[in-house]
């Protein structure tokens, strides 16, 4: 258990390439693992390095020709390819059809509503007409006059009042007020 | 000075732009660079020379397409990689790991190839190729490309805490092998040359 946390450290230390903890240290000095550990990621870098030279050496050259061999044809098709792909492609679904597709709608939108505004709606206005006379049938006008009779009463009483309370002035002050 | 030494004083992002003018011997100097260190990057013990091959030409031929979207700024050795990478993938989740017959050790061979055999099996990549798939690359990149961290996980899409713990999981089981590796030959040596080490990963080679 301590032993794998004190190689993590060893491991981080040589990423880092940082000074082993003081603790890990003293660990080291106990531990035969984990010294082989230590020892072990020291050595690594060289070694490898070492060893990379080493193994590149057998690397079989015949597939660099393959390669080689191929790229004259992508080089030609990427020529093609920007010679005919100057600036957006016009005819391409993103280019083309969405906007064309917008402008669809918004055609059949507008079309529809100049239909709705410009007919005539005559079967609605046929029921409202209806419907006004139905009502003068069912509530005369007597009952409407009625309804209405409290708040013409307020208002002659009102204008009484008014002209009395202007004549009263006129006769006290003398004042010579236009009617 | 001759084109070839001048190709080769060039920087790889500087080939890169060169090719992205139009230059395609700059590329190849690119492929001499890099095909021997992505076949070893990309050989793995669940790989067939024949797939790294194909891994390999693929790779190239992607960035050879796609020079122009190259940010000469960037490594371009990462970026490489990062294809190579990402093509590796696609590989195996076709293939669904396939695995490559392995090559049966001749009972009669000649005693100079066995030499030659056995310095190879010495070399610690040999050995680094029975870890897991992760782990090698991450290896790979770290001490054959010496390549920082931030850039392995670039690569590997990994963060890079996910990358230091692979290499240290690549280092702890490196030793575990090393281990092994000593004891047997020591075993070996004890018995008969033909026992020393399987023979079964140097016919890979």
């Amino acid at each position: 258990m301590l032993c794998s946390m004190h190689k993590w450290l060893i491991s981080r230390a040589v990423d880092s390439k940082k000074q082993i903890p003081a603790f890990t240290k003293r660990h080291l000095g106990r531990c035969d693992s984990c010294r082989k550990f230590t020892q072990l990621c020291g050595s690594l870098k060289q070694r490898f390095a070492h060893d990379t030279t080493a193994i590149l050496k057998g690397y079989n050259k015949a597939i660099d020709q393959k390669i080689i061999s191929a790229l004259p044809e992508i080089k030609e098709s990427r020529s093609t390819l920007s010679r005919q792909g100057v600036g957006p492609n016009l005819f391409s679904k993103r280019t083309f059809l969405v906007p064309s597709l917008v402008a669809a709608s918004l055609v059949l939108v507008i079309s529809i509503s100049i239909l709705f505004l410009t007919l005539p709606r005559s079967s609605e206005v046929n029921s409202l007409a209806n419907m006004s006379d139905l009502f003068k049938r069912a509530y005369p006008v007597r009952i409407l006059e009625k309804a209405e009779s409290p708040l013409e009463k307020e208002y002659t009483e009102l204008k009484e009042t008014i002209e009395s309370t202007a004549k009263f002035l006129i006769s006290r002050l003398d004042v010579r007020l236009g009617r | 000075m001759d084109k070839d030494t001048i190709l080769k004083d060039l920087s790889d992002e500087e080939l890169a732009a060169d090719t992205a003018a139009g230059s395609c011997s700059s590329f190849e100097e690119l492929i001499s660079r890099y095909s021997p260190r992505l076949f070893y990057f990309l050989r793995h013990r669940t790989a067939s020379d024949q797939n790294v091959e194909d891994l390999i030409q693929e790779t190239f031929l992607k960035a050879f397409r796609n020079i122009d979207r190259f940010d000469p700024k960037r490594n371009f050795s990462t970026w490489l990689y990062t294809i190579a990478a990402r093509q590796a993938v696609s590989l195996y989740r076709a293939n669904k790991a396939k695995k490559p017959s392995l090559v049966p050790m001749a009972s009669s061979q000649d005693p100079q190839e066995i030499v030659i055999q056995k310095q190879e099996s010495q070399n610690l990549w040999i050995l680094a190729k029975k870890l897991s798939r992760k782990e090698y690359k991450t290896l790979w990149l770290y001490y054959a490309e010496d390549m920082p961290i931030k850039n392995i996980a670039e690569i590997m899409k990994k963060k890079k805490v996910t990358v230091r713990v692979l290499l240290h999981r690549a280092r702890i089981n490196l030793a575990k092998k090393l281990d092994k590796s000593v004891y047997s030959e020591s075993f070996a040596g004890e018995n008969s040359a033909e026992h020393k080490f399987s023979f079964s990963e140097i016919g890979e080679i």
